[in-house]
């Protein structure tokens, strides 16, 4: 189904355009200029995840003096290279590095680091390092390419990245529960009801409205193209979602961006038990939605960049956890990439405040993905150049 | 200074009062109030004496397993909530429960989930560094932001980060030393409780001398060799603590954007009654910006479903349908006692999404169209939407009365409140 055929498509002959932000109105009168078949899947690993337990130094005497009880063995690493190695529960995730499509990003992060996690989760989301601006990064490029369905966020609520001062952009979490039937002898009044005329916050929700009657009936018109292709790991709630965005790829519907997350890797206490088990059901995860993707003929069309709000101190804490800390680690997976560990990695001798120094801005990675993958001007979307090495084909 | 509300108070004054502070009630209870000046309609429901309502049948001591004990501890919150005799202390709890935030999945203690709402029952109109040093030592709290495991010499930095950050000043008004120094004050500070040697233990706060880090500290300017309550004091009197928590308190009870004027003018009244929440909280509820804000809130997922129960006095009785309405509250991110994390909810239009608007009109379906709502137009409106005469009234009015409280509940005009 083409876009404008959607836009015309509405259970209750809701126009859609009413109420609508110029800017949205304007570019649905356009063609898809901008559109792309290329899927950028955002997974937000919430908490701040530990990067040194993730990709281990294992060479580094440093690292294991810094953490008697949390440090990975090196016997355990999984050898990336001479000096780094990954997680052992990341094992899923190496049959991608084995066919170089994988790429670990190290000491990423930003200037001035804030250790708060929603003031970082902020900057993260907005691009904006003073953490002042309320415009998601994914938001402004719905509002650059003019579509309000380009991203769906898996979850119940959307995140600052999909939001901007006009506009929010959807969050789904149940597809099969995606549907409005409204029952018999209320359409009509329901009808009259949503053209009463309203201003600020009530127009606001008139309008979302609006907006969530079009989608769900867009979403459930194409649903059945998907067909299972892969077996996901059972009692892991992040491969229950990432099912769920395997078949929001497969409906085909225009969303360019889809994000959720998984959490918390907030390891103050107890570090080795939770973030072994998130990074598991991380990678487990990952590696069957990869699959089932595959399987639909649809791999090709889909790149996976991860992220989370900070990495966490050099030195355990006496918890046997670790406390917030600065630079961390990006994992970018799937088409698209070229595979290898980029950056430098943290020198354990020269810290900051006991942190990882960053090195490498994380707006450069995303310049790179809108640039290469998704093919939308970073410039616009970011405010300005950044750079990132080349760890995409 | 605030100005107050001079008027006595309309049907749809009210109406707002009681949807605001209490999680709405009936026509009856909303008439009751008509009539009556600001500060003796405040009065009549901040009275916060009633205790628990006798037939609440949720008891955590029933559960087969720690999983069931959190899930019945949430539905009998919930209970209280819909049934007690004091909805607004229990709103007000639920206010200061998303400000000093924790979850059941981390605590693990049913015991310690009561002893934390029962502080933030017992204190919500106490002078706030009262209650923040009793919800800084419930053993609630300090497992949750680790304190427990804040040592001399290897100091966790949790829990003094948040309360800087979340409790009191906000971000930007401390540094990173004096997070740093003030987790040096909170060492020591841990919790005992039951174990298998002594299983009728009390579950209670301690301060362990040895663990204690006491040399000297330098926080917000000041120097000594601080404990921890010696931080709670400099936070909680600090002039940055009254103006972060009046703006917090206007965005969750008045508007999501609070003039600047009336927040300067919120954080004068407390800092003139060294943050006396029920001063502050009466300033607040008797002022003529709360009475001209009527319909400037996004109404918040709790709101929705006890707003709703309670406006159509629906009997919401039996385990099965409590555990139906958390299912519904955890899918729309709202779970009492389950934040998404430590910062508690963030409100306003976060709460308005396409997964969000269909579950609240799958909800409302649920609420009205099987259950026997008898209500006429001009009763629902005014229990739901505030008013007797709505722009919706002449629309639904030849329809039947479940179908009538159905679409208020699915107008964008219910997404306020």
């Amino acid at each position: 189904m083409k876009r404008r055929e959607f836009l015309k498509i509405s259970s209750l002959a809701i126009s859609l355009t009413t109420g609508m932000p110029a800017f949205l109105a304007r570019a649905a009168a356009q063609a898809q200029s901008m559109a792309g078949d290329k899927i950028l899947v955002v997974i937000q690993l919430s908490g701040g995840n530990d990067g040194l337990n993730t990709l281990v130094p294992y060479a580094n005497g440093a690292y294991y003096a810094a953490r008697p009880n949390i440090a990975i063995p090196k016997q355990e690493v999984l050898t990336l290279s001479s000096s780094l190695g990954l997680h052992p529960s990341m094992k899923p995730l190496m049959r991608f590095w084995d066919t170089g499509k994988l790429a670990l990003l190290e000491s990423v992060g930003y200037p001035n680091p804030n250790r708060s996690h929603f003031s970082s989760m902020a900057i993260w989301h907005s691009g904006d390092v003073t953490g002042a601006s309320k415009e998601g990064w994914i938001g402004r490029i719905a509002e650059t390419i003019g579509d309000p369905f380009c991203a769906t966020n898996f979850g119940s609520v959307t995140p600052l990245a999909l939001r901007t001062n006009e506009l929010i952009l959807p969050s789904i979490d149940n597809l099969d529960k995606f549907q409005l039937k409204l029952p018999q002898g209320t359409e009509k009044a329901f009808e009259q009801i949503m053209g009463l005329p309203r201003q600020n916050d009530a127009e606001f929700v008139a309008q979302a409205t609006r907006h969530m009657i079009s989608n769900t009936a867009k979403v459930q018109q194409n649903l059945s193209k998907y067909k299972a292709g892969a077996s996901y790991p059972e009692n892991n709630k992040f491969a229950a979602k990432l099912k769920e965005l395997a078949r929001l790829v497969a409906a085909n519907t225009g969303q360019r961006i889809l994000y959720t997350d998984i959490g918390s890797f907030d390891t103050h206490a107890g570090q080795r038990a939770d973030q072994d088990r998130l990074l598991g059901e991380f990678s487990s995860g990952i590696d069957a939605f990869m699959k089932d993707l595959d399987s639909q003929g649809l791999g090709d069309k889909v790149m996976v960049l991860a992220f989370s709000e900070f990495g966490r101190r050099v030195a355990e804490n006496d918890s046997a956890g670790t406390d917030h800390g600065q630079g961390g680690v990006m994992f970018v997976l799937g088409a698209g990439v070229k595979g290898g560990i980029y950056g430098d990695s943290p020198d354990l001798e020269k810290l900051n405040q006991g942190d990882v120094v960053y090195k490498q801005d994380f707006r450069g990675v995303y310049a790179r993905v809108l640039d290469n993958w998704l093919k939308i001007p970073s410039k616009t979307i970011m405010g300005a150049e950044f750079t990132a090495p080349a760890f995409t084909v | 200074m605030l100005t107050p509300y001079s008027r006595t108070l309309s049907l749809e004054d009210a109406a707002h009062l009681v949807r605001r502070t209490s999680f709405g009630g009936s026509a009856t209870k909303i008439r009751s109030l008509v009539g009556k000046t600001p500060q003796d309609a405040l009065l009549q429901l901040m009275d916060f004496t009633p205790s628990e309502n006798s037939k609440n049948p949720f008891d955590p001591s029933d559960a087969v397993n720690k999983n069931a004990a959190d899930k019945i501890f949430q539905a009998k919150w919930l209970f209280e909530m819909i049934h007690g005799e004091a909805p607004m202390r229990e709103k007000l709890a639920f206010f200061l429960h998303g400000h000093f935030a924790i979850s059941t999945e981390k605590v693990g203690s049913p015991e310690a989930l009561d002893q934390y709402l029962g502080v933030l029952r017992e204190h919500s109109l106490k002078p706030f560094g009262v209650l923040t040093l009793e919800i800084a030592k419930s053993p609630a709290m300090l497992r949750y932001l680790d304190n427990d495991q804040n040592k001399k010499g290897k100091p966790n930095e949790n829990f003094a980060r948040e309360l800087f950050e979340l409790f009191t000043l906000g971000v930007g008004n401390y540094s990173e030393k004096d997070v740093q120094e003030s987790a040096r004050a909170f060492t020591g500070w841990t919790f005992t409780g039951p174990s298998k040697k002594a299983p009728n233990a009390k579950l209670q706060f301690v301060f362990q001398r040895k663990q204690h880090d006491d040399g000297n500290k330098t926080i917000l300017g000041e120097q000594g060799n601080f404990t921890g309550d010696d931080v709670v004091r400099i936070a909680t009197g600090h002039p940055e603590t009254a103006h972060f928590l009046a703006n917090k308190l206007f965005k969750f009870y008045v508007s999501s954007n609070p003039k600047p004027e009336d927040v300067a003018a919120l954080a004068d009244v407390w800092t003139r009654s060294r943050g006396d929440l029920q001063q502050v909280l009466t300033a607040l509820f008797t002022s003529s910006s709360f009475y001209a804000s009527k319909n400037q809130v996004v109404k918040s997922p709790l709101d929705f479903v006890v707003g709703s129960i309670r406006a159509l006095e629906l009997p919401i009785q039996g385990e099965g349908v409590y555990q139906s309405l958390l299912r519904t509250l955890t899918g729309l991110g709202h779970a009492p006692l389950d934040p998404p994390n430590v910062s508690g909810w963030e409100g306003g239009r976060s709460w308005v999404s396409d997964g969000a608007l269909l579950s609240r009109i799958q909800t409302a379906a649920s609420f009205t169209l099987s259950k026997k709502v008898t209500l006429n137009t001009k009763d629902l409106t005014l229990a739901l939407l505030g008013s007797e005469t709505t722009a919706l009234n002449p629309i639904i009015q030849k329809l039947t009365s479940p179908q009538q409280a159905y679409l208020v509940m699915i107008s964008p005009e219910y997404g306020l409140m």
